[in-house]
């Protein structure tokens, strides 16, 4: 079992739930049918969907299968079902005497074209400015504001633990920590101060895009619920930012008056800078242009391979990764259940020290250990073994990628993995899940075929043959299909 | 109490994506354009190209593109732009070299309607290829086909360098003698895509299929969309690095093929079933002419390949001296002995060695 980190989750959520028309609305944008289909759709998927892109006619549905071997179906059912959910393609409803068909849908084709090919005047891969840029403005410059901001915030959340970091943090603005309490990732408490919830936890723990985007999307629901600004136009204009360049000054004046409102919140998330004196003028920072990315969004693997190339093409450089350095993966861990951390943020340490005992600590460098008591103090706190495991491999150090890929064998060792997760159910012997119970089916065929699919598109929690029942998490999926087998027969 | 159970080990993996180098050498044979300009233009099959560098660059912010012009006597680098020769003035008082890699960040177009991106890849490459076409001269025009193994070669230490510089540079000695050792996941998944208009010129066998060999060993997949001419070459070299071969028989339907055809990466090819072409054309070239030969002689010690009998049976590459046999003496016809054949069961066809053991295995 792989406990890969998922950063799309909670985007992948929120999407999920919007209606068709809203993505009518939003693929009208090339930018945003490009990030969604950068971010969103599984590798798969994308291969389909440019495939079909340049195709005049639907094609058939059973043409489908024919392009991917017998071993894949599954991988394809769930391509197919993702873009499904994001409207990507639409597939006629089957009947008798047609064969069922599948097209892109009108606006994401028109718009992903344009993307790719450029042209047209929808302006929305942002308007450059054209004044003169401040010298200072270059993009460490912006990476070092950018990690201030966000870091203020973390701080924010991790000090209401009780963990005093050492250095003075001013702390973010108060218009993020009514949007934190509001979130319920901090809460009041009677004293006056706050303190971090269970959703405050897996939130530190995540990594760093994965945090941007669930506090963006609280942020985008709290605004809509206030009928300040809309929802459609907010995520659009976010999709919008993550397409622009850094380090390239924007204009403000071409934006509408809503996105300009937005700019206040966005300078105070750190997804851009605004020069003090020039308002004509914003910078998105690498928290914006890295949002339609996975991994991890203060470094990515494209500065790498830009910068191996660069120095592929002129020798004599000296490395222009070393700088950012301090943002890899900096966390060792034994199998001895020791855990060395190379760092000095003290943002790192108090969030390791939420799950570890730390008993030294060097000028760069902290060592402690996992013990029963320390991950069970984690766990009273809220915090879960999954969080847990996936913070240290998405932080794992550069030399435990290496023995890992040289040795083909697992990031962590297994011992502290499973030890981490025996230790979280000595008190849980129970999971729930939320979901649904489908019972009751006219006959064992029926049954049998609505269950293979919700195995199928993987919402299927559990299943029994003999009793003729099964429990699925999610139903709008099996819904449908139970609908179009009616109409079917 | 099922979910304790011993048996069952949580493993953990990093789910971060493997960047994607993808590598187009574009056959720039001025002749085999010129033929095909009524059906499809150069410059609408350069546009065709940057459609397909786009959706490949779209897949994710990790994925690299490279192209590289291979011209009748030369490879040249159409993006991302070479270096231009160094001056003595380059370094300013403080020690920094202009960065000179990008041209087109000079002048960025800036229209809001294209991916930062996109826009500079094509200034680069059309500006690239405007200048590719201004220094062919007409003295380059006699030749006839395309020096493909110099593009062929500058790709793949293209994709080397980019997967060397992405290893971590702190490496230490043991890591990378064990990385030799054994087959650790490549760091960048490496294409080359070449588009190709051309014959393949025999005397260019042993240098193609030296790049090819080299690209197979690196696990880099070599692809060719052939819009006309025959490129026996390329089909053994999509053959042994298991990349495809597609030869167009519309080429105006360029970027459909590309589309298609081509834009899975080997990460999608696990779970796609790839185009394949039937017939492979397996024929060599001959070391002492270049001609593509169907049989010839073969030197036993370096496996060198001739059409005619080398002069005086000596091996032009290692200089062994050969003996013929009786080649050329026509085979006298004996009557065939009717041979009891024991019937080999299940295809086990080892020889009697007279000792009862197999062959003791390490």
């Amino acid at each position: 079992m792989s406990v890969s980190p998922t950063p799309s989750l909670q985007l992948a959520e929120y999407l999920e739930k919007l209606p068709g028309t809203t993505f009518r609305k939003l693929y009208q944008q090339p930018s945003t049918a490009f990030a969604i289909f950068r971010r969103m759709l599984p590798h798969l998927a994308k291969t389909f969907v440019m495939r079909i892109l340049y195709m005049p006619k639907p094609i058939l549905l059973s043409d489908l299968d024919d392009w991917v071997k017998p071993s894949a179906k599954r991988q394809k059912d769930q391509a197919l079902s993702i873009m499904r959910v994001l409207y990507i393609v639409q597939i006629t409803a089957p009947s008798k005497d047609r064969p069922q068909e599948m097209q892109l849908t009108a606006n994401f084709k028109t718009s992903l074209r344009l993307a790719l090919s450029g042209g047209g005047t929808h302006n929305s891969f942002g308007v450059p400015s054209s004044l003169q840029v401040p010298l200072e403005i270059d993009i460490p410059f912006l990476d070092r504001y950018a990690r201030k901001r966000w870091e203020d915030i973390l701080h924010y959340v991790v000090s209401s633990v009780g963990f005093k970091s050492a250095s003075e943090v001013t702390g973010p603005n108060k218009n993020v920590k009514e949007l934190l309490i509001a979130g319920r990732l901090v809460d009041r408490r009677p004293n006056g101060g706050v303190g971090i919830t269970q959703a405050g936890f897996t939130f530190l723990l995540q990594e760093a895009n994965a945090q941007v985007w669930t506090l963006l999307l609280l942020w985008i629901e709290a605004m809509d619920t206030r009928k300040e600004l809309e929802a459609t136009d907010m995520l659009s204009f976010l999709f919008v930012l993550a397409s622009m360049e850094l380090g390239r000054a924007y204009d403000t004046n071409a934006l509408t008056d809503q996105r300009k409102n937005m700019l206040v919140y966005l300078v105070e998330f750190g997804l851009i800078y605004i020069p003090n004196h020039k308002w004509s003028m914003f910078f998105p920072t690498r928290l914006a242009t890295t949002l339609t990315s996975s991994g991890n969004s203060l470094r990515s693997i494209s500065d790498g391979v830009a910068a191996a190339t660069a120095a592929a093409l002129t020798p004599g450089q000296s490395n222009p990764t070393s700088n950012n350095a301090d943002q890899k993966g900096s966390v060792i861990i034994e199998t001895n259940y020791r855990l060395y951390a190379y760092t000095q943020s003290t943002l790192q340490i108090a969030v390791l020290a939420l799950f570890a005992k730390l008993n030294m600590r060097f000028p760069d460098m902290v060592a402690g250990r996992l013990s029963r008591q320390s991950i069970r103090q984690a766990i009273n706190f809220g915090i879960t073994a999954d969080q847990i495991i996936s913070y240290l491999a998405a932080h794992a150090h550069d030399q435990m990628h290496r023995t890992a890929a040289l040795n083909n064998k697992p990031v962590l060792p297994p011992t502290v993995v499973d030890q981490i997760r025996l230790w979280q159910l000595e008190n849980e012997r129970m999971k729930t899940t939320g979901g649904f119970l489908f019972k009751d089916f006219e006959d064992h065929k029926e049954y049998m075929a609505v269950a293979g699919f919700a195995e199928e598109v993987g919402v299927l929690a559990w299943r029994n043959d003999v009793k003729g029942m099964f429990f699925a998490s999610k139903h709008e999926q099996i819904r449908d299909y139970l609908r179009i087998r009616k109409k079917a027969e | 109490m099922d979910a304790v159970d011993v048996s069952e080990h949580y493993e953990v993996t990093t789910a971060e994506e493997t960047p994607s180098l993808l590598s187009i050498i574009l056959d720039a044979n001025p002749r085999a354009w010129a033929a095909l300009s009524d059906v499809l233009p150069m410059s609408r099959a350069i546009a065709n190209i940057l459609v397909f560098v786009n959706a490949h660059l779209a897949f994710s912010n990790s994925n690299q593109v490279a192209l590289i012009g291979a011209h009748l006597d030369r490879a040249v680098w159409l993006y991302p732009s070479p270096p231009k020769p160094k001056s003595k003035t380059g370094a300013d008082a403080s020690g920094d070299v202009p960065m000179q890699d990008v041209p087109a960040a000079a002048a960025p177009s800036s229209s809001a309607n294209k991916y930062p991106h996109f826009a500079q890849i094509e200034t680069a490459v059309l500006s690239s290829v405007r200048s590719l076409v201004d220094n062919t001269t007409e003295a380059d025009l006699a030749t006839t086909t395309t020096q493909l193994s110099g593009a062929l070669t500058l790709a793949l230490c293209h994709i080397n360098k980019a997967a060397q510089a992405l290893c971590s540079p702190v490496a230490n000695l043991e890591d990378s003698r064990k990385a030799n050792a054994s087959d650790a996941p490549p760091t960048v998944r490496g294409r080359i895509l070449v588009i190709s208009v051309s014959d393949s010129e025999p005397s260019q066998y042993i240098p193609t299929m030296n790049a090819v060999f080299a690209a197979a060993h690196a696990q880099v997949v070599i692809d060719t969309l052939s819009l006309s001419g025959d490129p026996t070459f390329l089909q053994q070299a999509c053959f042994n690095t298991g990349g495809t071969f597609l030869a167009a028989t519309h080429p105006q339907g360029l970027l459909t093929y590309l589309m298609f055809g081509l834009m899975a990466d080997s990460e999608a090819r696990e779970a796609l079933i790839a185009p394949t072409h039937d017939t492979v054309d397996f024929r060599a070239a001959c070391f002492c002419h270049g001609r593509v030969v169907d049989t010839g002689f073969v030197c036993s010690i370096c496996l060198s390949i001739f059409c005619e009998l080398p002069p005086g049976a000596e091996c032009l590459t290692c200089g062994t001296k050969l003996a013929l046999g009786n080649y050329g003496a026509k085979p006298a016809v004996l009557p065939r002995k009717k041979k009891k054949k024991r019937r080999i069961v299940n295809g086990n066809g080892r020889e009697e060695t007279g000792s009862a053991t197999g062959t003791p295995r390490p």
